[in-house]
């Protein structure tokens, strides 16, 4: 049993706590990372394995040995989740993510008050915990920048200081300065996108991606190669935590990495303040290490499971929650798609980044008018691969054939021979309401490999706005795979309300200490020397992929402990 | 569907894969149009050997279900093809060790449903029998299955077969690249150039390569 002092531990080595770890390291203070998984090179990913990655999950959670269980209401039984959508090493899901890199939209922010001010409070259905953030757009637009330059995202502005740019997305929020690098080159599956949007007078543009359109900062620029979402990149060009912060966090001397570490309890004294962290090394022992400042940055699942498994009698409810807010408010994308095939060209749709390939942001947030409508909020649309991947495991796994052919047999092999280099899926990502019984919390049943009882997720998309809003976006699915040129377009089938990628909640930030865990920097309103950060704090989802958001989020909270909190540890709000 | 002709496009067999890396490459003899015109019964009971994990006779089982899901055909590459009873075989003896008892259990089961529906075992009924006996898995309908479950072992077959297909050869499938040649994926291409992306035919550019 290991016990050791330092001045900072962070939990969890993903998007924020890399990007922490360098930050606070290179202003002087100690940083010791708690990561569960390995730490794995570039040269581990030179394999373009598609059964490895795709299939097994090779970068993600083991999920019969890390289990999450899932039921759709508190009267049925939890069950395990089969796939878990999030990673597992050292840099987390940026190594093997798709990297698409939005900015939320100004609205995203304050989408209580805009739905109010737009369309009355009964637009809001009555059961949804809807609210503001606690910070506006304006005051995370230098950490954005930030993130993006010191990352590495490639797009096109579609909104420079208020001036619309045609080619970028001219939804977005304004930006003080173009991307840090142009837009990636688009595959056919992008240039048939883009034909179609326009017809329909829509305004399509190349997703924004922490890829490498060129080379940036001594990393090589991408390859095209299409072994992107579920995989590490084999050149480094993915601007993942992994080949960006922890290097740098590593030349400070300040930062050290405890890898195949399990961090189980959060340890904190009577007078109401956390004096560090056990965690359970590769070999199973029972470790502590005393910090001055804890930083909770795992997958959103863990915040709630830690700072639960941590009460005391001081906490009774466990740490951080005398809101009651902990474990609240969970959110979730759900991704409608339709299927789209041509019969008078190739697609190949495997080459290039793999995940959104190609975007427009017409139906997304509040961007389109809801009048008359029977939902708000809307989706982000872009046209992907199957399953945010394009080899032919993943067409067979995820591709419902169309209406009329099997799922097996000679028409089944005919049609993924004909068809798997002529399709493409055109997908929505749906920006789901809060609610607050949705929730995360401790399984009595279900445990880990450490004996740890599972995080259950209790959470059912189908819901009267939501189900509204995906039959609004399959019809503009269909119209916008017909306008591309598609022979044929059919519909996959909805899930069965279980979540789906990129989770939100549990520790919700906000203004008021009674209805929120933490502010808006990540700092508990109970405990000061205790942060939270990632998209746990998202008080709504929007319709984007989080991840630049997250890692904004954690450029801001850096720069208020580093100028503010070091200087003085205390409240920050 | 003459775009599929495997002899349009030459392709990398590398020596190494399917010697060394793994052991009972051979199981499944490469098979001729000639052979197709065999019965099933003698095409899978008279050809399966002994795997690293199946015994012969659940080889030949499993071997001709894999078929029937996907089938071979001149220049259309199938699971016989493609080795996919190999590929099975390693996977359950390796990464999926944990499924050994769920293939005992489900084609235990599968013979019990045939011989009480059929009066015969998998192997010996001809396709069409043998497509009544995988549709009635796939829905359910299957009587003698408890765990697994008929679906449960449908899905689970239909996937693996999916990998056997094309999964990099490296795992035992997919053997001479015949799921890849099937459908046109050219492998793990480490670039895609400009050219390529702005291509509406088939990519040509590169051989098919594995890892």
């Amino acid at each position: 049993m290991a016990m050791e002092k330092t001045d900072v531990v962070i939990v969890g080595m993903g998007a924020v706590g890399g990007i922490l770890a360098a930050e606070l390291a290179k202003a002087g203070l100690k940083v010791v990372g708690l990561e569960r998984g390995p730490r794995l090179t570039t040269a581990d990913f030179s394999g373009q394995d598609e059964l490895r990655y795709f299939q097994r999950q090779d970068l993600r959670p083991n999920a019969k040995r890390q289990p999450v269980t899932w039921r759709p209401n508190a009267n049925m039984p939890a069950k395990p989740l089969p796939i878990l959508n999030y990673g597992n090493q050292a840099g987390g899901g940026t190594v093997h993510y798709g990297a698409v890199s939005w900015r939320f939209h100004e609205d995203d922010f304050r989408v209580r008050s805009h739905t109010i001010e737009r369309y009355g409070v009964p637009a809001i259905p009555k059961e949804s915990s809807l609210a503001d953030w606690p910070l506006t757009y304006a005051d995370l637009e230098p950490f954005y920048d930030r993130a993006e330059y010191e990352l590495g995202v490639s797009g096109k502005a579609g909104n420079l200081q208020g001036r619309k740019i045609e080619g970028g997305n001219m939804f977005e929020a304004p930006r003080r300065r173009e991307y840090p690098l142009p837009p990636l080159v688009a595959d056919q599956s992008g240039v048939i996108f883009e034909e179609g949007a326009r017809k329909l007078g829509y305004h399509p543009f190349s997703t924004p991606r922490a890829i490498l359109s060129q080379s940036y900062g001594g990393r090589a620029s991408c390859t095209y190669c299409g072994f992107c979402q579920a995989f590490g990149c084999h050149v480094g060009a993915k601007s993942s935590i992994l080949v960006t912060k922890l290097p740098e966090a590593d030349a400070t001397g300040n930062f050290k990495l405890l890898t195949g570490t399990m961090c189980f309890r959060l340890n904190s004294d009577n007078s109401g303040r956390v004096i560090g962290v056990s965690y359970y090394g590769p070999d199973g022992s029972s470790n502590t290490i005393e910090a001055e400042l804890v930083i909770l940055a795992p997958f959103i699942y863990d915040n709630t499971r830690l700072l639960l498994l941590s009460k005391t009698r001081k906490f009774p409810n466990g740490l951080a929650n005398s809101s009651g807010q902990v474990g609240k408010h969970l959110m979730a994308h759900i991704t409608p798609r339709v299927f789209a095939t041509f019969d008078d060209r190739f697609v190949n749709i495997y080459m290039g980044p793999s995940a959104q390939k190609h975007s427009l942001d017409d139906f997304n947030a509040d961007n389109f008018d809801h009048s008359g409508l029977n939902f708000i909020r809307g989706a982000q649309i872009s046209v992907s691969p199957a399953d945010l991947e394009a080899g032919p495991i993943g067409a067979a796994m995820s591709i419902n054939p169309p209406p009329g052919i099997p799922r097996w047999g000679a028409d089944y092999r005919d049609f993924l021979a004909k068809y798997f280099t002529r399709y493409a899926a055109v997908v929505a990502q749906t920006e789901n309401l809060p609610y607050a019984d949705q929730t995360i919390d401790l399984d009595p049943n279900v445990h880990d490999q450490w004996g740890l009882p599972a995080p259950r997720l209790t959470y059912d998309w189908r819901r009267p706005n939501e189900l509204a809003r995906i039959e609004f976006m399959l019809l503009k699915l269909e119209e916008l795979a017909k306008a591309m040129g598609a022979t044929r377009v059919w519909r996959s089938p909805m899930g069965a309300g279980a979540p789906g990628a990129h989770h939100e909640g549990g520790t919700r930030m906000g203004d008021n200490p009674k209805t929120s865990v933490v502010n808006r920097y990540g700092q508990s309103w109970d405990i000061p020397n205790l942060f939270i950060i990632g998209s746990s704090t998202f008080p709504t989802m929007s319709g984007f992929n989080p991840t630049l958001t997250i890692q904004a989020l954690a450029y801001m909270s850096a720069d208020a402990i580093v100028n503010r909190y070091k200087k003085g540890p205390g409240r920050l709000v | 569907m003459t775009e599929h002709n495997p002899g349009r496009r030459t392709f990398l067999v590398r020596a190494l894969v399917g010697t060394g890396a793994m052991a009972g490459a051979e199981l499944v003899p490469a098979q001729n149009n000639e052979a197709r015109k065999e019965t099933n019964a003698q095409l899978h009971s008279e050809t399966e050997r002994h795997g690293v994990f199946f015994n012969r006779s659940d080889a030949a089982i499993v071997s001709a279900f894999a078929e029937r899901l996907m089938p071979g055909a001149p220049d259309k590459p199938g699971a016989h093809d493609a080795g996919v009873v190999n590929y099975i075989d390693l996977a359950l003896s390796g990464a999926y060790a944990d499924l050994q008892d769920f293939y005992r259990r489900g084609l235990a089961q599968l013979d019990a449903y045939c011989r009480k529906t059929y009066n015969d075992t998998f192997v010996r009924l001809d396709t069409a029998r043998q497509d009544q006996v995988i549709t009635a898995l796939e829905h359910g309908e299957a009587t003698e299955f408890t765990w697994p479950t008929a679906q449960e072992f449908f899905n689970t077959i239909r996937t693996h077969t999916m990998e056997g297909m094309f999964a990099d050869p490296i795992y035992g499938g997919n053997k001479d690249f015949a799921g890849w040649r099937l459908v046109g994926f050219p492998g793990a291409q480490p670039i895609f150039t400009r050219t390529d992306m702005e291509s509406r035919q088939a990519f040509k550019r590169a051989p098919i390569t594995g890892l």
